[in-house]
């Protein structure tokens, strides 16, 4: 099987040769990885035969960010970038790949200015070679993700500030409804290019978990995000049935996990070790929803042995024994992740298969 | 019902002009500005955290909740300051240098100036000096640290270090909280509390002034 016949056949619940592996490394463990292999062109992602790949970010209609510096005034400096969408990014120099984000539209005060607000589209004609980057992965055996994290609450607080959209939610329902139906639209355009293009996985997601508890109250999530995210997936899955979606939220979720597969998600990433019971949430729910992670990266990753990271994998790997996990580290690798234990995750990967 | 008890009432829900119409209703009918304060906004606000502890209500409610108890708070300010009424103590609080994550921080924060405290914001980013300094020279008895990656959580230790160094450990607490952080993790650096939530450690921050 190449890489992704087994990795679709694993997500599709279909017998698969051998356990696939994913990671993503942050630009310090990037140098590290090229230090550590002497591999000086050669991506990671092939060095370690990563299951899948992103197919390229989309191009909207409109790349001329300038449209959007009103909406920064007096904070616009060199250490400031403005996104497709607007937010600015600002880094500081001890921050290393974070930024702090200034949210052009907290000071919005009416309703019209949200509707104003110069969100891009996004169209074939601005990327017209996305359908056949999605097939040279295919021919290369690799699936294709059409990475769409952030699809509608984060988006939502980026452009109108967390606390702000929040207190909208409960105290403007008109200023709300604006800000996430704008953003819902501009992320149907955008999942539909990608479904379109012949993408295997869409990798939609939003943060609506803390540590210990949820973001929100479900009778909030319900009313504002969830309908949305299923209205989202339904056109998706109206053009291409065979999608497999991805879902990621970081944190405790466990009371937002029925409502997820409900909107029509088929994976849910990250599980995080800190926060959920892998063993309960899956005797729970696999019957309904695959799982991708669950490998933690506030404990093993690192903090733990490498021996330590190959029994967290196989241990999770050991739970599932009905099938549905794609296991991972739970979030991008941070630079205090030994490289041993990267090498060790993959190790596991590799050494579960040869004993299955 | 009682003006302060409907002041109560109104901030747990959020209605911060309500709110702010209330406060002026009360002192305006002479209410002592202390007694306002505690029995009209601050018994809200402990109300929603305890609330936001057992996870009766959420983020959002505990914002809109906020809101209202500072609109309420600003008329009373200046009254505060006449009559000499003195804050539960003073903190600092600030998410650890490298890391830029306030979300957690500014509840917290919100959760403390619920109880009384006077809570100085050192924002995000923030070195161990800058702590050190805010608790030297504005006299803040806790020093509150936040971190929501496992990268930046070991500027922690460096703030204890750089209390030790300046001679102020036995004068000042220090908290420590984010999500990687936990009881252990705080034990090893040699800080004083560890809360997992922002509610709790208001209320910490709250006994800690009381015993410094």
């Amino acid at each position: 099987m190449t890489q992704r016949e087994n990795l679709m056949a694993l997500l599709r619940r279909q017998p698969y040769e051998f356990v696939p592996t994913d990671l993503m490394l942050c630009p310090a463990l990037e140098e590290e990885y090229h230090r550590r292999t002497g591999e000086k062109d050669l991506p990671y992602q092939d060095y370690f035969q990563l299951a899948w790949r992103r197919a390229p970010e989309l191009i909207p209609d409109d790349t001329d960010v300038s449209r959007f510096f009103p909406y920064h005034q007096g904070r616009i400096n060199p250490a400031v970038t403005i996104d497709e969408w607007g937010v600015g990014h600002e880094s500081t120099p001890t921050s290393m790949h974070m930024t702090k984000m200034l949210f052009p539209l907290e000071d919005a005060q009416e309703v019209e200015e949200i509707e104003q607000y110069p969100l891009p589209t996004y169209s074939t004609t601005s990327n017209p070679q996305l359908a056949q980057k999605v097939e040279e992965l295919h021919k290369r055996g690799l699936a294709s993700v059409g990475n769409m994290q952030c699809t509608i609450w984060e988006t939502s607080w980026y452009l109108r500030g967390m606390e702000n959209l929040m207190m909208d939610m409960l105290t403007d329902e008109e200023m709300a409804a604006a800000v996430f139906d704008k953003v819902t639209e501009m992320s149907i355009q955008r999942a539909l290019l990608y479904a379109n293009a012949g993408v295997d996985i869409l990798f939609l997601g939003d943060d609506i978990g803390m540590q210990n508890s949820v973001m929100m109250s479900r009778d909030m999530y319900m009313e504002w995000i969830q309908p949305r995210l299923k209205r989202l997936i339904s056109k998706v899955k109206e053009v291409r049935p065979d999608i497999i979606v991805f879902y990621h939220s970081c944190g405790y979720i466990e009371p937002f996990i029925d409502d997820l597969i409900d909107a029509g998600i088929d994976v849910l990433n990250p599980i995080q070790s800190e926060c959920m019971d892998f063993e309960q949430i899956y005797n729970t729910f696999h019957d309904r929803v695959l799982f991708h992670g669950t490998v933690g990266t506030q404990t093993v990753m690192p903090f733990g042995t490498p021996q330590q990271v190959k029994e967290t994998v196989w241990h999770n790997l050991d739970i599932a024994k009905e099938g549905g996990l794609f296991v991972a580290p739970t979030h991008l690798l941070e630079p205090e992740v030994p490289w041993e234990n990267i090498v060790a995750y993959v190790e596991a990967c590799k050494e579960y298969s040869q004993k299955k | 019902m009682s003006v302060l008890t409907e002041i109560s009432e109104n901030l747990q829900k959020g209605k911060a002009k309500i709110v702010k119409q209330l406060v002026q209703q009360a002192i305006d009918e002479g209410i002592p500005v202390k007694q306002i304060l505690d029995e009209g906004l601050l018994s809200g606000m402990s109300v929603i955290g305890e609330k936001f502890k057992n996870n009766e209500v959420f983020v959002p409610e505990v914002l809109v909740a906020a809101c209202a108890m500072n609109m309420g708070a600003a008329l009373l300010k200046p009254l505060m300051a006449q009559e000499g009424v003195e804050a539960a103590g003073k903190v600092c609080i600030g998410t650890v240098k490298g890391d830029l994550h306030d979300i957690g921080k500014n509840l917290v924060k919100m959760m403390m100036e619920g109880k009384g405290l006077e809570v100085v914001d050192l924002g995000t980013d923030v070195s161990p000096e800058a702590y050190i300094d805010a608790a030297q020279n504005q006299g803040c008895q806790v020093i509150c640290c936040s971190a929501l990656f496992t990268t930046t959580m070991g500027v922690m230790e460096e703030v204890v270090k750089a209390a030790e160094t300046a001679g102020i450990r036995d004068k000042v607490k220090i908290m420590v909280g984010g999500a990687p952080v936990t009881q252990d993790f705080c034990e090893k650096i040699g800080a004083d509390k560890y809360t997992p939530d922002a509610a709790t450690a208001a209320d910490a921050a709250v006994e800690l002034c009381k015993a410094i």
